[in-house]
């Protein structure tokens, strides 16, 4: 018996002595938590929510209120499987044909328990990707032809409704994901199978509302809303006599699929970018005081979503509201918008197109001015042109609103297109950085700073101060990195100069309005971008101050607004900038919730007005791990219970057996 | 993984425990403080031992041997305690007999004594279950399963109960074993116990190899399952029943049991 014992022991050494280049574990397990992260995957998504307006939903959202387990699938390979109901991993190429066909076909909607988009964008930029319609909110335009495509590329994706939940992946999570669909396509119906569990789950449905009136009523959502700003230049002194006012406008928000990751660069921060660096550049001109016309700038949030920022503008305009104060609106003359002005840079040729309403002499002063704007700048090639006559009027802007309430005003939109968008990424997570030129948007700024000099200065044109105005590229470049990247984004100098931001990454969608709307001058919750823009607008358009005092929100005089009250370096000035609130003119805040005002049949873009609204969420989230069939699970249940079963009989034989054996001696 | 899962997992491990727990010891209360103190004993022993190598861990060496200087640390540092426990045990026996004498009580019968061992043994098995085992289960109740990358037969799960129940059945029948040793004096059960010990512990180091549990696992119940079945042939020898193995011995034991029955007899 020793012997063999000892022969046992030898052999056990050679087998494990053989084994002495042992594969390291790239991570080690050094507790319980570890192994928990180690089962569960926490996906990177950016989830796609469920809006509500007063006709229905859109959007995505769990079904019910439980998470939802499936197993994940490559999108290639859904109409071979027999499983009930899967997770689709799918390339952002084929979800616009996905999408389509899940709304056209009932049974494949069924079978669909979520989809993940991978996120390695697009291989071929030239397809482009926008989820938007093809004449993107055509119910607010101011002419009859709807069908006009300004958006060519245009899915119309985004505005439908989905009855499961998508999430866009991150890099990272796609590649892991790639590889759980790989491993359960092996064997498609057998376990151990990866599944993704995702956690969507929207207030409106627990409480099962279907529109904006019952979840307004239900506050199960709030509505989409924000804050525009407004400035003016030089500032507007009571008592003063009111000169005539050029309004020149820009829009801060976008849209997108998905509504965590919006930059909107081209559609139409670019607009936004031009429009500060142009002020940035008038600003250095001396005597400001003696322009012949007021210039007026406004930066208005909500546009992708009804035009909520113009239109409430013109509606508290009309009211005479406080934070309009001293601005007449029958001194608005002309209007001019900045749209988007990314794109024009073409083979080293920069191009404009000018889209405007009516024809009267105060839009054509406005072309001639942009004309002798890009004359002045000479060989730096940047051409003016007039839009197509056969477009059947100006295209999505900001400027519908105004030509909506009065088609004789005299506005005009710069943008880079002529007839359809040459944005192919309207309204999409890929309308960033890389789709937009800076040296487009700084060509956009001198021209728009100079033809402003143009319109509002008195005859004659003094031309040296003309060609002095120069605009500061760096400023351009750095704004782009601020507003249209996550790096530096809004942690860069000139952002953190003026405020201090919530998060990193600039997002433009408008969120939602989460104040009471009073005439405040001082909103808790303006979003990071308009406390940005009225910080900067406030600083460039105000008058030189010879001594400045750090003031933490209010100022000693009423002229003097507090200019980067969240940082440090705060001090008083004098400018007339100020927020605007920014939601639908359909809704009123009263008794501490939002009501929905009846259709007034005299106001046709009331009638028009979807009155979005979000819903109400608690966590959204997306996990990936690996299950087993539940036959497996009742096997395991049952081993164990036959294990201890088992042990017991044999204690009790083997107890009985030795007693008796005891018994007999 | 469910909670299916996990109740079956946890019955896996620690079944065999709570049996014979409720057949053999919850019948007598002395056992079961036995049980108790010897868990307690045996735990401390577990954390003395990872107090002691907690400024070395985690080993970040690819090769097996820190693994296996761990191991045997470890395993030599439990048998020698396991002495200290015999030792304690006697202390205990003398008194429990002095107190018998005295009140006229009959003596620690064999039986007694088989059950006491059984007693302690099952401490030393609870314990490990629940230094090894016990807090890796309360994933196994969540939803999701988990195959570590070197063993990907197995739920990690399934491997640490089956792991848990062979080393339960391994210490249970070895304190029996040792036990009866250190009374009788016998070389070969002294040694057994310990070498038993060593081996089942190194040849978990198989399972370190990619795919090594398919040995590794097996392996292992093979090792418990041999020492269940010397720890039986030993009691059904103790009890007569089976001729003997070793010379002389019988004579020993019926003489032993005889004068016990004797002292019975008013």
């Amino acid at each position: 018996m020793d012997r063999a014992l000892v022969l046992f022991i030898v052999a056990i050494q050679l087998v494990v002595g053989s084994l002495c280049n042992v594969a390291g574990d790239n991570s080690t397990l050094e507790s319980v938590p570890d192994l928990e992260k180690a089962m569960y995957f926490n996906a990177h998504g950016y989830p796609c929510v469920r809006l509500l307006n007063l006709s229905g939903e859109i959007g995505c959202s769990n079904p019910g209120q439980e998470k939802i387990v499936a197993p994940i699938f490559r999108q290639v390979n859904i109409d071979k499987l027999v499983v009930p109901s899967f997770a689709v991993l799918t390339p952002l190429e084929e979800l616009e044909n996905l999408l389509l066909r899940v709304s056209s076909d009932s049974k494949l909607a069924q079978k669909i328990a979520g989809v993940l988009v991978e996120a390695t964008g697009l291989e071929n930029r030239s397809l482009g990707f926008s989820p938007d319609e093809k004449f993107p909110q055509a119910e607010f335009a101011p002419y009859q032809n709807l069908s006009f495509e300004w958006n060519p590329r245009g899915s119309g994706i985004m505005w439908k409704r989905y009855n499961f939940p998508i999430f866009l992946l991150s890099n990272e999570s796609t590649k892991v994901l790639q590889e759980m669909a790989t491993q359960n396509e092996k064997n498609y119906k057998a376990y151990p199978s990866n599944v993704a569990e995702f956690d969507l789950v929207m207030q409106t449905t627990k409480s099962e509302n279907h529109d904006s009136a019952s979840c307004l009523k239900e506050q199960s959502c709030l509505p989409l809303g924000g804050y525009s700003v407004w400035s003016a230049l030089p500032p507007i002194y009571a008592g003063e006599p009111p000169k005539s006012i050029l309004l020149v406008m820009a829009s801060m928000d976008s849209g997108s699929f998905f509504r965590d990751i919006s930059f909107g660069a081209d559609s139409s921060l670019s607009g936004l970018i031009a429009l500060l660096a142009a002020v940035d550049a008038i600003s250095h001109v001396s005597n400001l005081n003696e322009l012949k016309k007021q210039l007026i700038f406004g930066v208005f949030t909500g546009e992708a979503w009804g035009y909520l920022g113009s239109k409430r503008f013109l509606l508290e305009l009309d009211l005479g509201a406080d934070s309009l104060k001293g601005l007449n609106s029958a001194m608005i003359e002309q209007v001019f918008e900045i749209g988007s002005v990314g794109k024009a840079l073409n083979q080293g040729v920069t191009t404009f197109f000018t889209h405007s309403g009516q024809d009267t002499s105060s839009t054509n002063e406005i072309l001639d001015a942009l004309q002798k704007a890009s004359e002045s700048l000479g060989s730096d090639n940047v051409n003016i042109k007039k839009a197509d006559a056969t477009n059947p009027g100006v295209p999505p802007s900001s400027l519908m609103s105004f030509l909506r309430k009065n088609s004789s005003i005299s506005g005009v939109v710069l943008e880079d297109f002529d007839t359809s968008f040459v944005n192919k990424f309207y309204h999409s997570h890929l309308d960033n950085n890389a789709n937009i030129n800076a040296t487009s948007i700084a060509a956009a700024a001198i021209i728009v700073a100079r033809a402003l000099y143009v319109i509002a200065s008195d005859a004659p044109l003094n031309l040296i101060v003309l060609n002095s105005i120069k605009v500061n590229v760096s400023l351009v470049d750095e704004l782009v990195g601020c507003l249209l990247t996550c790096d530096p984004g809004l942690s860069c100098g000139i952002v953190n100069h003026f405020i201090s931001p919530s998060s990193v990454c600039p997002n433009h969608y408008v969120r939602v309005f989460v104040d009471t709307p009073s005439e405040t001058q001082r909103p808790q919750f303006a979003d990071d971008t308009s406390r940005f823009v009225w910080n900067f607008l406030a600083d460039r358009t105000s008058a030189p101050k010879k001594n400045s005092s750090p003031c933490k929100g209010e100022c000693s005089s009423p002229s003097d607004v507090c200019v980067g009250a969240e940082t440090e370096s705060s001090r008083c000035v004098t400018s007339t900038t100020r927020y605007v609130p920014s939601y639908s003119t359909r809704l009123k805040f009263e008794a501490n919730s939002w009501k929905i005002l009846p259709a007034n049949a005299s106001d046709p873009s009331g009638l028009a007005d979807p009155v979005w609204t979000e819903s109400y969420w608690n966590t959204i989230g997306l996990k990936a791990y690996k299950v087993q069939s539940s036959t497996y699970d009742n096997f395991v249940l049952l081993a164990g219970i036959s294990i201890t079963a088992a042990t017991y009989i044999a204690t009790l034989v083997g107890k009985t057996y030795l007693l008796k054996a005891l018994k007999h001696d | 993984m469910t909670v299916a899962a996990g109740v079956g997992y946890a019955l896996i491990g620690l079944g065999p425990a709570l049996s014979i727990f409720v057949s053999v010891i919850s019948k007598k209360p002395f056992l079961v403080l036995t049980v108790l103190s010897s868990t307690m004993f045996w735990l401390v022993s577990l954390i003395l031992l990872s107090a002691a190598w907690r400024a070395l861990l985690p080993i970040k060496s690819t090769a097996f041997w820190p693994y296996a200087v761990l191991i045997l640390t470890s395993v030599v540092f439990q048998e020698g305690i396991r002495f200290v426990f015999w030792k304690l045990y006697k202390k205990l026996e003398e008194i429990l007999d002095l107190f018998a004498d005295r009140t006229s009580k009959r003596r620690l019968f064999l039986t007694d004594k088989l059950q006491i061992a059984l007693a302690g043994g099952l401490g030393h098995g609870v314990a490990h279950a629940v230094f090894f085992c016990l807090s890796l289960l309360t994933p196994a109740f969540g939803r999701a399963t988990y195959f570590v990358e070197r063993c990907s037969h197995m739920p990690f799960s399934l491997i640490s109960a089956i792991n848990s129940l062979g080393f339960f059945m391994i210490h249970t029948s070895s304190m029996v074993i040792a036990f009866n040793g250190y009374a009788q004096k016998k070389k070969s059960d002294q040694i057994f116990v310990p070498v038993i010990h060593v081996i089942a512990s190194i040849m978990t180091l198989i399972n370190l190899a990619p795919g090594g549990c398919v040995i590794g696992i097996p392996l292992l119940c093979l090792s418990a399952a041999g020492t269940l079945l010397y720890c039986w042939m030993l009691c059904l020898h103790k009890t007569s029943l089976l001729t003997p193995l070793y010379s002389g011995l019988p004579v020993t034991v019926s003489f032993e049991i005889s004068s016990r029955a004797r002292l019975k007899l008013p």
